[in-house]
């Protein structure tokens, strides 16, 4: 069956390396994912829907799913304006900015969280300044924004920084001979050659955000159905043998994962239309 | 329009770009910068433009002062040598850019965009390609896209770099020709960059002939191949040979041959090179008189329609490149190995202090 794809390829190897991806991805991701829906259909349909919808539960997917869009859109504005800034401008101290970049891919989540509640606690260092304002970040929603945010960072820059160094001076400067002023240049040209990579580098950190658990967890608070992540749910649930309960929700979880990186991969994908030959 | 530059001069740190500059290029003709690459035809192309600015000198158009204003004001058409299209947009939303980035009571309306456009994807032979993307089309479709986005502005000069650079040897040929032919029809002012002297000659009015950073001549194709200012020129424009000897009064001696030149009437025994292009060496069995060279025929070639004779002179010391027909060159049946005797005409003799 496999010699129909055989024919035309030139490289050796086609059916070592596909049986070994899809032995890999099998051991490492649908096995384990497969124990999931078996766990969860050991439970009653009508369980099962009372487990994924109390009020407890639906609570923390709010708080999840927006915090993590939130984190996700200051990512892509703000780690626009950095790649940009990055790729385009030389200053002195820009390689150490460059390496500080991937820092939240290295540390432990569990540095993050902490060092963020101590900084914006009531008596941290910016949270001190913030609080007389009446702006209260640790252990609130917003702090699990902010927590989102920073392990969500590289993201964008690092999947923009080579697409924006691509762009050919030319592109630029024949805008300009066209009478486009620098606006025009930038929301006619720049921007919608851009737009690909900010949409993926925004689904790379939403997807991140949503899974965490390490820094949230340290910040929030963790009040029940005003700063609890769906992921404590689930380890509360854990920790009281609820397997079945965790299982469901997590679940859920999977599929609307899935169902928005998928609508997030289309519309990357619309917006490249005109790189397909 | 004619463009004028006095005295242009631009430096990258420490290399010299452009070196006091002062051309003009004629309203409505065809004119190719031609140089080696680093010669400075391309920096002379962005400053007309407006993208570089120069650190001294003017630039007029018809007489008046643009030094100082924008590239978006100039109005001058450029063509990129990769195209630069925008790969985003359609042909149709490419080529109607520039209409569509006029301030709102500049702007034409969206019909008159549309049959605007149309007529130029029309006279460039596009008006199938309206929907495409730059990456669904051949090179030499973007060049031709490249060509109608910079020409729906009603820019008052075109400037083109190295326009043919990145395309095949056919499309290329096919191409200038066309490219001649449009200027013909359109008769709009036009500089294009290029470092190919057969593509100069074909296409170009004018050709100015640059090198590091000066201008070294500004003639017609002929004047620059047939009467080259300097051995520079003369040795860009095409293969030539080199016979060394001296000059005094009037006559040179080159290679135990005498010939007159004229323009050193007044040089005292001076040393000289003589230039021939290898058109211009008959070969002959006989010696006649004092105007031939012996010489020994090395390797012989035919290549389409012309025949390549290398011979050695001097001993076999020199190696000199004849160039005949082929009819004559299978009329002479040349052997390898053989003694014949070169007859060079319309020597150029420049004298060592020019070179």
């Amino acid at each position: 069956m496999l010699s129909g794809f055989r024919k035309q390829n030139v490289l050796p190897g086609f059916v070592p390396t596909v049986g070994y991806t899809v032995f890999y991805l099998s051991l490492i991701v649908l096995i384990p994912l497969s124990a999931l829906v078996f766990k969860t259909a050991g439970m009653s349909f009508d369980g099962f829907i009372r487990t994924i919808t109390a009020p407890r539960v639906m609570a923390s997917y709010k708080v999840t799913f927006g915090a993590a869009f939130i984190a996700a859109l200051i990512n892509a504005i703000f780690g626009s304006l950095t790649a940009w800034v990055l790729a385009r401008y030389r200053f002195p101290g820009k390689r150490i900015i460059d390496a500080l970049i991937d820092l939240p891919f290295a540390l432990p989540t569990a540095v993050v969280g902490i060092t963020l509640a101590t900084v914006y606690s009531s008596n941290g260092w910016l949270g001190s300044f913030l609080e007389p304002l009446g702006i209260k970040i640790a252990y609130s929603p917003a702090g699990i924004v902010v927590a989102m945010t920073v392990i969500g960072m590289p993201f964008v820059i690092r999947t923009l920084q080579p697409v924006i160094e691509e762009i050919e001076k030319e592109t630029e400067e024949c805008a300009a001979c066209l009478g486009a002023n620098r606006l025009q240049t930038f929301h006619l040209v720049i921007f919608p050659m851009l737009l690909p990579s900010i949409l993926t580098g925004f689904a790379l950190a939403f997807a991140r955000a949503v899974g965490e658990y390490g820094s949230v967890i340290f910040i929030a608070g963790n009040m029940p159905m005003v700063s609890e992540i769906t992921s404590l749910l689930i380890v509360t649930k854990l920790e009281q043998y609820d397997y079945s309960g965790a299982t469901a929700i997590a679940l859920v979880m999977l599929l609307a994962s899935f169902v928005l990186l998928l609508a997030i991969n289309l519309l990357q994908r619309w917006s490249r239309r005109y790189a397909e030959g | 329009m004619r463009i004028e530059l006095e005295n242009i001069s631009k430096r990258f740190g420490d290399f010299h770009a452009l070196n006091e500059i002062n051309l003009s290029i004629p309203s409505g003709g065809l004119t190719a910068l031609l140089g080696p690459s680093g010669s400075g035809k391309t920096t002379l192309l962005r400053v007309i433009a407006g993208l570089e600015n120069p650190e001294s000198g003017r630039i007029l158009f018809d007489g008046e002062d643009t030094t100082a204003s924008d590239v978006r004001e100039r109005r001058v058409g450029f063509v990129f040598q990769h195209y630069a299209l925008f790969r985003h947009m359609t042909v149709f939303e490419n080529v109607s850019f520039g209409l569509r980035v006029r301030p709102r009571e500049e702007r034409p309306s969206k019909k008159e965009i549309l049959e605007r456009v149309n007529d130029l994807l029309h006279l460039l032979q596009l008006e199938n390609f309206s929907d495409r993307y730059p990456v669904q089309l051949s090179g030499g479709q973007r060049q031709r896209v490249a060509l109608a986005r910079a020409l729906a502005v009603e820019p008052q000069v075109m400037l083109l770099d190295e326009p043919f650079g990145a395309l095949d040897a056919k499309i290329r040929l096919e191409l200038r020709r066309w490219l001649r032919r449009l200027h013909d029809k359109i008769n709009l002012t036009t500089v294009f960059v290029t470092h190919d002297q057969e593509e100069a000659l074909e296409v170009a009015d004018v050709i100015v002939i640059t090198n590091e950073g000066r201008i070294e001549q500004v003639g017609t194709p002929e004047q620059v191949y047939e009467a080259p200012a300097n051995p520079f020129v003369m040795d860009f424009l095409g293969h030539v040979n080199l016979f060394r000897g001296r000059v005094h009064s009037g006559l040179a001696y080159l290679e135990g041959i005498e010939l007159p030149a004229p323009e050193h009437h007044a040089a005292e025994d001076v040393p000289a090179v003589g230039y021939v292009r290898p058109h211009d060496l008959v070969l002959e069995r006989k010696a006649t008189g004092s105007g031939s060279i012996r010489a020994r025929v090395e390797r012989t070639q035919v290549v389409g329609s012309v025949a390549r004779v290398s011979l050695t002179i001097n001993g076999n010391h020199e190696t000199i490149e004849a160039e005949l027909t082929r009819d004559l060159f299978l009329k002479l049946a040349l052997v390898k190995g053989e003694i014949v005797y070169v007859r060079p005409r319309n020597v150029r003799v420049f004298a060592d202090d020019e070179i």
